[in-house]
């Protein structure tokens, strides 16, 4: 370590910090640019981290919501692995050890040291996690059903797969023989590599012009300012201890619902999500690796503290997250992790905490990313198809306005749909309706935003996976709001063979249908003390039916948009009097 | 010398100011007026600025050879949501796709778990499906319901009074059948109602965006051809007797009437004009990489232009609504001359809130408190507090340094020169940063750039960002402030069509693609001929956008006489490789065809200006500044920019003045004068 500089200006610290956040966007556009790929171009499913050579995160630039950080642990535990005195310039090492790496087999992570010129120790690192395409696991496409680790691809604990600049050949044949999207796989490997090396470059570009102690001093008052405002902004929540229990809907083995809880406890300047008490780890693979865990605290925690600010490792020095060993937020070899649409339904249980004191945050939104994926062969054209979306839902009413409607879930904000006109030339299947679903949102003062209905005719044989995990239980609405209908998808509707299910893969007949339906987002308040005005309003554009309006709102409106208050309306306790 | 003068003349709005230039392609005399903007009647604006332009060179509006306009008219209306009130038609089950859009929230807002986007632009009480139905290919599968079509229309129109409609149907990329019976059956029974039809517009796949598309269309259809109706009864009561041009959002320009029919293609056409003129140089002057470098009041926009062909994408966003047309791929890149120097928790940080004009900067006294980029040049000598804008404007240097005493230098504890050159590195530290991002997303290396700065503060900062990036060259243009005007002068006629073609790439596609191409120019033969242009004018260029099988992004592949389906894909194989890093072993296959349609106009060629005997120029006087290179106060020779002649070289530091905009150098650069009177500065000593 060299010696600590003189503390620098606050204006030369923010140039520097320019500089090194830019790289990092720099990687990101570099990994963009060359992926294979569309999981990481289009859904952005990857995350990029520097840090300096203490291992501090000090810019990244992320894809998904909750990768937040989500490569800080994995590298202390790859550099653990490894031996930092074990790593020369040049080299780069590989980890999908799920336990380590804080999310599935599949989101391969590399990270590589950065030495300076002559340097014995690195003196920075980079990390690159991206979602390859296939590793040998048990099923093509996805896992719902593996019951261990060995069942969901092949393991890399922190494998050197550049050693001094050479990429091993015997890694990267190895990964060609255990592939079943060998060139895919392999061509995001070396996208992975290209953003490593701009980031490198770059690195070595911000040392040369402002040396690196005072590039060292620069991050390390980069790190203490994100910790002050980190800490400015718990320090203004109240203080106490608040919990909050959920379910997701089962573990795709057996169909019993698993409980999560957390207890959020704010002291001071100091903020902890305690998830003991929550369900031992099940043998289906929705356990959470305890990186994957905090990932989704971090990104509650960043929306509630520095939401416009790019992480770095200051931001999350007030925050602690336990979990217990064998739990199923920090499950341990061999407990079976590939489907983590765990971690999207964990999302809110920080909020739902947190909302019974704290005002602004929103009630549930649907609750998960209730999407789907189809596969087959299309007749059309010989060729064999995957195509999947992710489907809006509505998001929760706060206390001072509706949800938005059809919205992606909050763990996943910048993830899109897939255009239908896409799926019906990628894959033989045909949209009888797409629309908004009337009365999905959960009624209140302000309403949850609606959900989206989808109808799907298959026009050859092939499969459907409906992607959710909560859809037995309903998300969660505040201060007298009413919760909203949970996501389904119903399989082959309007026929003896209908059938209600969750997370499921079934067989489709050219003429088989589906219908796909998102929950809309929890209310909040009582629906009787919403503006009779915005009831009129949504009922003139068909969000609420005239019945709900005035069953659940107490308001009768007319076709002419003329309304009267209902006796429930009249005779209620007027709100603040009880 | 006293010849005709043959004037091109080109008139562009902006939020604030009407910006008029002539060029006189005799003597090369180019004549800039500004006049300010008149949102009640724009027409008037731009009329001002013609009638100055006239007074200033003794010419009439009958005298003009050519007139190109830009305006950004459908734009505010977007942005300021005061457009028409807009019905939707589309099929039955799908009358929520404006709505359910892509579900995705803005990156910026990745974070705000209450984030609720923006009411949709047409309310679901004013969206009708009706029955009929396209699949992928375009082949019907249910019959339009013509009764249905003209139900829905009289509901809109007769029951919610609204009078611009929007259709759209799934699949009309393929087969705009429907879309047009549709459209026809609403223009008959309801001719006092605009009708939009997205298949005119685009022949893309995707409907969310299609429908954004045409509903944008729709929604400024009525503001944008009531105004073009009005700008072109007050030209003809002028004697205008060439037809008015209205500047497209990808360059180019189209006759007033075509911009009535398509509205839509004008909405980006302010910041165009730029990348057109930046196109023009990097071709005239043969520079192979510039990036156009505008720095506005609130921002900086940049576009690559690689071998004189700017970068285009073929779908935008305004104010998070997307739009299928085809564009020059402007990027915002960062803070302006407004953005607002603050502290957090002992940080200094630089925008991205903007003083806009007002209050606008400290310096201007217009009630600005906190200090601005702007404010931090008047406090380092940049900029002159007297000879401001021509010394049109009253300015306090010593208020922009109080501000920054007070709220910058001390809480940095700095002093408070220091305070001042800190906001600037850090707008150019931002700055260079996005540029990097920019470039090397298409595999290019920012350092091998000329920077062509224009916009009103674009000369003072390119030479500062230009050494701190390493380019060669910075460059400033003849009237830099009013560049983007400039650019619409050096306009053809353009025009693009598009079809949604997904085939393999083999040679049986090849061949049936050449009906498309065929139909395609039929109709911009049908175009061009329309915009009175002569047959040895027209040019047309083919393209394939094309992707590997499977993947989602295409690349534009130029089509060449004699090719084959391999010959395209090595080509495609060769551009994958350039800006993906790889190639693949994937078959191809063809995503869309398109045709690009030019009328050229004949332009002036650049006039060089008078030759220096040496190069050794007089300053007109002098004044201290801060050297960033030294990072000490120095004296500033300060040149008359008129006075500047081809062949002049000066060394830095120096200032270069100009009235609307002023270009300042360090001790580290030097400028030379070309031949055509473009400032070209660089480092001294470097490898030339």
């Amino acid at each position: 370590m060299s010696t600590p500089t003189e503390r620098l200006d606050g204006a030369t610290v923010e140039v520097i910090r320019n500089y090194v956040v830019s790289a990092a966007e720099q990687m990101r556009r570099t990994l963009v640019r060359s992926a294979f790929n569309p999981v990481i171009y289009d859904v952005l499913d990857f995350g990029i981290s520097i840090y300096n050579a203490e291992q501090q995160l000090m810019a990244e630039a992320t894809g998904i919501t909750h990768f937040l950080g989500a490569n800080d642990r994995a590298l202390l535990e790859g550099s653990r692995y490894v031996g930092i005195e074990n790593m020369a310039p040049g080299d780069v090492y590989l980890l999908n050890y799920p336990y380590w790496n804080g999310a599935h087999a599949y989101d391969a992570m590399l990270f590589a040291p950065v030495f300076t010129e002559g340097g014995e120790r690195p003196s920075a690192y980079l990390a690159v996690r991206a979602h390859w395409m296939d590793l040998g696991a048990k099923d093509a496409g996805y896992v719902l059903d593996s019951t261990d680790m060995h069942q969901e691809g092949l393991i890399f604990p922190g494998t050197r797969i550049v050693h001094r600049g050479e990429v091993v050949r015997d890694i990267t044949e190895l990964i060609r023989f255990n592939s079943r999207l060998p060139d895919l796989t392999l061509g995001d490997f070396h996208a992975q590599l290209a953003a490593l090396r701009v980031g490198e470059r770059s690195l070595h570009q911000i040392w040369a012009k402002f040396g690196i102690e005072q590039v060292e001093q620069a991050i390390r008052q980069v790190i203490e300012h994100g910790e002050a405002i980190a800490r400015k902004a718990v320090e203004a929540l109240p203080d106490g201890s608040w919990s909050a229990t959920d379910y997701i809907d089962d573990d795709n083995i057996t169909d019993d619902l698993i409980e999560i809880t957390v207890r959020v406890t704010i002291e001071g300047d100091r903020i902890t999500a305690d998830y003991t008490g929550s369900s031992p780890a099940v043998l289906g693979p929705v356990n959470l690796p305890i990186g994957s865990t905090e990932g989704i605290v971090k990104a509650t925690f960043k929306s509630l503290t520095t939401p416009n600010e790019p992480a770095n490792a200051g931001h999350f020095a007030p925050l602690t997250v336990i979990a217990e060993p064998g739990s199923i937020f920090a499950a341990e070899y061999p407990s079976a992790t590939f489907t983590q649409w765990s971690a999207i339904v964990a999302t809110e249980l920080v909020h739902k905490a947190l909302a019974q004191v704290l005002e602004d945050i929103p009630a549930s939104s649907g609750g998960d990313e209730p999407g789907f994926m189809a596969l087959g062969r299309d007749s059309r054209t010989g060729l064999d198809y995957v195509v999947s979306n992710n489907e809006g839902i509505g998001w929760g009413a706060t206390r001072d306005h509706d949800g938005g409607n059809a919205q992606q879930h909050p763990s996943q904000t910048t993830v899109r749909n897939t255009p239908l006109e896409v799926l019906e030339h990628k894959a033989a299947i045909f949209h009888e309706r797409l629309e908004l679903i009337q009365d999905s949102a959960g009624a209140g003062r302000f309403r949850g935003g609606v959900g989206v209905l989808r109808e799907v005719r298959y026009l050859d044989p092939g499969e459907v996976l409906s992607m959710k995990k909560k859809s037995k239980t309903r998300p969660w609405a505040l201060e007298g709001g009413q919760e909203p209908e949970p996501s389904e998808m119903v399989l082959w509707p309007g026929t003896d063979a209908q059938q209600r299910v969750g997370m499921y893969r079934a067989a489709m007949q050219p003429g088989d249908r589906f219908v796909n339906r998102t929950a809309g987002g929890g209310g909040h308040g009582s629906p009787l003390d919403r503006d009779p005005r915005s009831v009129v309003e949504d009922v003139l554009d068909g969000y609420v039916s005239p019945a709900a309006a005035r069953d659940v709102y107490g308001v009768d409106v007319r076709p002419d948009g003329t309304w009267s208050e209902t006796t429930a309306r009249t005779t209620r306790t007027a709100p603040g009097t009880n | 010398m006293t010849s005709t003068p043959q004037l091109k003349v080109a008139v562009d709005i902006g939020g604030t100011f009407v910006d008029a230039i002539s060029y006189d392609t005799v003597s090369g005399a180019i004549t800039v007026h500004k006049v300010s903007t008149t949102p009640d009647e724009p027409a008037r604006g731009v009329l001002g600025g013609v009638t100055g332009l006239g007074a200033a060179t003794g010419t009439t509006i009958a005298d003009i050879e050519s007139f190109a306009h830009g305006t950004t008219l459908g734009l505010n209306a977007i942005l300021q949501r005061n457009g028409a009130d807009v019905g939707i038609i589309t099929n039955d089950g799908f009358s929520d796709l404006l709505e359910i859009a892509r579900a995705a929230i803005p990156v910026s807002h990745m974070y705000d778990f209450s984030f609720q986007r923006p009411a949709p632009l047409v309310p679901r009480r004013h969206r009708r499906g009706v029955v009929g139905r396209l699949d992928a290919q375009g082949a019907e599968v249910t019959p339009l319901d013509e009764a249905g079509v003209l139900a829905a229309g009289r509901e809109l129109v007769e029951g919610h009074g609204l009078r611009s409609i929007a259709v759209c149907f799934l699949h009309s990329y393929a087969n705009p059948e429907h879309e047009r019976r549709a459209g026809a059956i609403l223009r008959e029974a309801f001719p006092d109602v605009q009708v939009s039809i997205s298949s005119d517009l685009t022949r893309e796949y995707r409907e969310y965006e299609r429908t954004s598309t045409v509903t944008l269309d729709a929604y400024i259809r009525p503001v944008l051809n009531n105004y073009l109706d009005s700008l072109e009864r007050h030209l003809d009561e002028g004697g205008l007797e060439k037809p008015l041009h209205i500047m497209r959002s990808g360059g180019g320009a189209m006759t007033a009437d075509l911009a009535k029919q398509a509205p839509l293609t004008t909405v980006l056409s302010g910041p165009a004009g730029g990348v057109v003129g930046t196109t023009f140089l990097a071709r005239e002057l043969g520079l192979d990489n510039v990036l156009s470098f505008d720095v506005g009041g609130t921002s900086v926009d940049s576009c690559v232009v690689v071998d004189g062909q700017p970068s285009e994408v073929h779908e935008a966003e305004i104010d998070g609504l997307p739009l299928l047309i085809p564009i020059f791929d402007i990027r915002t890149i960062g803070a302006g001359g407004g953005s607002i120097a603050w502290m957090d928790e002992g940080l200094l940080k630089v925008g991205p809130r903007s003083a806009g004009s007002v209050p606008g900067p400290v310096a201007y006294r217009n009630g600005g408190t906190e200090p601005t980029v702007t404010d931090a040049s008047f406090a380092l000598g940049f900029l002159d507090p007297a000879a401001f804008l021509g010394g049109a404007m009253e300015v306090s240097a010593d208020a922009a340094r109080a501000a920054i005493a007070e709220r910058v230098a001390a809480p940095l504890g700095l002093d408070e020169t220091t305070a001042a050159a800190s906001i600037l590195r850090i707008l150019v530290a931002r700055t260079v940063g996005a540029l990097r991002e920019i470039t090397i997303e298409r595999g290019l290396d920012p350092r091998e750039f000329t920077l062509l700065a224009f916009g009103g503060a674009g000369p003072l900062i390119a030479p500062m960002l230009g050494r701190e990036m390493g380019v060669e060259t910075t460059m400033v243009p003849r009237v830099p402030a009013a560049f983007s005007a400039f650019g619409m002068l050096m306009s053809d006629l353009e025009y693009e069509f598009a079809a949604t073609a997904l085939r393999p790439l083999d040679d049986a596609s090849i061949a049936v693609l050449e009906a498309t191409y065929a139909e395609l120019e039929e109709r911009a033969e049908a175009v061009l001929e329309q915009q009175h242009v002569p047959v040895e004018a027209r040019r047309t260029t083919r393209t394939l956008d094309i992707r590997y099988r499977g993947q989602e992004h295409a690349l534009p592949v130029e089509l060449e006489p004699g090719d084959t389906a391999e010959s395209v894909l090595a080509r495609f194989n060769a551009l994958h490789e350039h800006r993906h890093g790889h190639a693949m072993a994937e078959p191809g296959q063809i995503l869309s065809v398109r045709l690009r349609a030019v009328g050229v106009q004949p332009k002036p060629p650049l006039v060089r200006i008078g030759a220096a005997e040496s190069a050794e120029v007089a300053p007109v006087g002098s004044r201290r500044a801060f050297d960033v290179a030294t990072d000490a106060w120095a004296e500033f020779p300060v040149y008359d920019r008129d006075a500047l002649l081809a062949g002049h070289a000066v060394a830095g530091p120096a200032i270069v003045e100009e009235g609307t905009s002023t270009t300042v150098f360090f001790s580290d650069q030097h400028l030379v004068v070309d031949d055509y009177g473009h400032l070209l500065i660089s480092q001294t000593g470097a490898a030339a």
